[in-house]
């Protein structure tokens, strides 16, 4: 019985997957909802078709990013793969990844399992999956409205590691992870960056969560900040302090996109910023653990290109348009951080929505340094605003310091892009948060193509004299 | 031209959500309307004489710096109340208003005495109270709407006569089942609805603001444009009504 209710369960959620992709829609959540109902094993027993190991990686920010360098490294040497698509870190996510690759009775086999997984989702996939690694990026207040406070959510992840025989990948400059260690008594790989040109003394003004030693409360001490709370840190009550990582990376260039080394191999990347950065240093970590040899971790980081939202980029009508996903205050101050590295003038279509894949409270916009708005050293001309709540950025921008008067608010995304281009500057930037991302994109290359289109029109016309 | 003193409460310990962007609201207005404005952060272990401010604020904070707090304020909760007598301005968010009544709930459900300044106690619900909110409030005798994000574990019983709701709630989330939202004394406000609750109610900040010239003798004679905090009061009560 058991049996015939899973391949019902695969069917169906197959049937379900090309339809979704049928409409173009982004349903990656659905399928596998209604296949854990009809069997509730399916992620248990499909689980068991992965021949090698099962990679989880979580945290708050990077899980997506990490996670695609690694598959394409583990494609570089041609091992099969299951991996959930980009936002679908939830259980139902993760088992329509599954049903999608594995065959009509459930029993065809894969080298791997790479799964982003959402933070609070950990106790219920490791009910599920057995993974041999878990990976934890780093730990930053982001949509705290929906599972409550981050503490909380380190604790969950906490208790269902513990009693179990998983390997874990730490950031070691991060206080709210290096602690996993002494908490869980498992065995821990770190990795971490030595210092860097682009290291500063303060952190940023909403610095809360990382400041205090998670043993004994004190304020911490740090040397230095690579960015947000991650860092070269001690308590001077209690000792703790920075693990010393098996992964180093050193002798970080970002100019503007990154390079550095990782032990004794050199990393190029296409990326930018140091979030990115760190991306990399864990996506290497995990393929060295694995033990995947390092040309061709070297040339699959090389070539691999920023996907959707992270740092994409357009053309339209001769302006380059780069698309940039914001989730969270960490996110948008690197984001505004990456604007300091471009002197040419900017539109940027700001795009806030707070509908399921977003934070729903959208107050976080005023956890982040957009005071640095005020004197406006980022050579900003025109801030668009759109979204579900187009007035709390609009308000937010305004109290930042930014002229009112240069705050437009809009009521649609085409209208946001058609002010994003026909207003003055040099160069645009669209963020967004999570919801708008893919119908951003998808009008983007719209309006690429309408241009494009546009373009090849005059010049028939010039072409056959009929130009002005 | 005034210089107006805001005494801003442990801001190391207390300001989750982006709390203190009520702060950046009351003292860019403030500047707009041509005055100074000076910012102390008072924090833990620190000397400060609350009588010197104009406007205090208290933003929200984890229940072990919720216990913290309280145990620093104990002292000074006899100031703190004559100042609210005297009609002192205040604006105090959901946990930081939640430690003045008789007790209050820190973690995995332990109940502590809080500073008994008011006769109401919390206690924890089953699931967290979360979501947009739309409330009505008087200010200066006239109804208002004002708009904003609740999200809290906290079920708040008042059986306090002197103590006033903040306001009414006319869609989403309040104390708990009886369809008011946050507290009331004078001109003290303490809501639930935190992170910056002014953003959207400049309304709210400009009440706050009116107080503060009022204590000083100052007249207001510069109207504000409020355009865009105007559009987004509009748009999130439009969402839910
Ligand atoms: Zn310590």
């Amino acid at each position: 019985m058991g049996k015939i209710r899973l391949i019902i369960a695969i069917i169906v959620g197959k049937l379900m997957i090309c339809l979704t992709k049928l409409t173009g829609s982004q349903g990656t959540v659905f399928p596998g909802r209604i296949a854990l109902i009809i069997c509730p094993e399916i992620l248990k027993i499909l689980g068991e078709n992965i021949s090698e190991e099962i990679i989880v990686i979580t945290g708050t920010n990077g899980k997506t990013t990490t996670s695609n360098m690694v598959a394409q490294i583990l494609k570089e040497h041609d091992y099969s793969l299951v991996h959930n698509a980009a936002g679908a870190n939830m259980i139902t996510g993760i088992t329509t990844a599954f049903i999608d690759k594995t065959n009509l009775i459930g029993t065809k086999i894969f080298h791997y399992a790479l799964l982003e997984t959402d933070e609070a989702n950990i106790p219920l996939l490791l009910k599920e999956l057995t993974p041999k690694v878990v990976v934890i990026t780093n730990f930053f207040s982001d949509q705290l409205d929906r599972f409550g406070q981050l503490d909380n959510i380190i604790n969950l992840v906490k208790d269902a590691l513990r009693n179990t025989k998983i390997e874990l990948v730490l950031n070691a400059d991060d206080p709210l992870v290096t602690h996993f260690q002494s908490d869980t008594g498992l065995h821990c790989w770190y990795f971490g960056f030595k210092e860097t040109d682009y290291d500063k003394k303060e952190s940023f003004h909403n610095n809360k969560v990382g400041k205090y030693c998670v043993f004994c409360q004190s304020e911490l001490v740090f040397d230095k900040y690579h960015y947000a709370q991650l860092g070269k840190f001690y308590c001077p009550n209690c000792g703790n302090r920075n693990p010393e990582p098996n992964f180093v990376a050193h002798s970080l260039v970002m100019n503007p996109t990154i390079s550095f080394w990782v032990n004794d191999i050199y990393i190029e990347s296409p990326y930018q910023g140091f979030y990115n950065a760190y991306n990399i240093l864990a996506a290497v970590s995990i393929a060295k653990l694995v033990g995947l040899k390092d040309e061709f971790i070297t040339n699959a980081i090389k070539i691999y290109q920023p996907q959707a939202g992270r740092m994409e980029s357009f053309n339209i009508a001769a302006k380059k348009v780069i698309l940039i996903l914001v989730k969270n205050p960490i996110g948008l101050n690197q984001a505004m951080a990456a604007l300091e590295q471009e002197s040419q003038s900017k539109n940027i279509l700001f795009i806030l929505n707070d509908n399921a894949g977003d934070s729903r409270d959208v107050s976080w916009i005023w956890e982040t340094d957009l005071e640095m708005l005020a004197t406006n050293q980022l050579n900003i001309n025109n801030f668009i605003c759109a979204g579900t709540c187009s007035g709390d950025i609009a308000v937010r921008l305004k109290y930042s310091g930014f002229p009112a008067g240069n705050i437009v608010l809009v009521k649609n995304l085409a209208e946001g892009i058609e002010e994003l281009i026909t207003r003055d500057s040099e160069v645009c930037y669209v963020f967004t948060t999570y919801s708008a991302l893919f119908s951003s994109r998808k009008m983007l290359i719209k309006y690429q193509d309408k241009y494009k289109a546009d373009i090849s029109a005059l010049k028939v016309k010039d072409f056959m004299g009929m130009g002005e | 031209m005034a210089t107006f003193k805001i005494g801003f409460l442990y801001p190391e310990h207390m300001d989750l959500y982006g709390d203190d962007g009520n702060l950046i609201i009351i003292k860019k207005r403030l500047e707009w309307l041509g005055h100074s404005v000076l910012i102390t952060k008072i924090n833990l272990g620190q000397n400060y004489d609350l009588k010197e401010y104009d406007f205090l604020f208290m933003g929200t904070g984890t229940s072990y710096n919720q216990a913290r707090v309280t145990k620093e304020l104990e002292p000074q909760k006899d100031t703190l109340f004559a100042l609210m007598e005297e009609g002192v301005p205040m604006l105090f968010m959901a946990t930081a208003f939640q430690l003045l009544g008789q007790s209050y709930v820190i973690d995995r459900g332990k109940s502590v005495t809080g500073l008994g300044i008011f006769n109401f106690y919390v206690e924890n619900g089953l699931h967290r109270l979360t979501g947009n909110t739309l409330i009505s409030a008087i200010l200066n005798g006239q109804e208002v709407s004002i708009v904003g994000f609740a999200n809290h574990m906290a079920r708040i019983y008042s059986e306090d006569e002197n103590l006033l709701p903040f306001g009414l709630v006319v869609k989403g989330q309040g104390n708990n089942n009886d369809k008011l939202e946050g507290i009331r004394y004078k001109n003290f406000i303490g809501s639930n609805l935190h992170g910056p609750l002014l953003a959207k109610n400049p309304i709210l900040a400009d009440y706050f603001i009116d107080v503060m010239f009022k204590r000083k003798n100052i007249n207001r004679d510069v109207i504000l444009d409020d355009a865009i905090e105007l559009f987004a009061h509009q748009q999130a009560r439009t969402r839910l009504i």
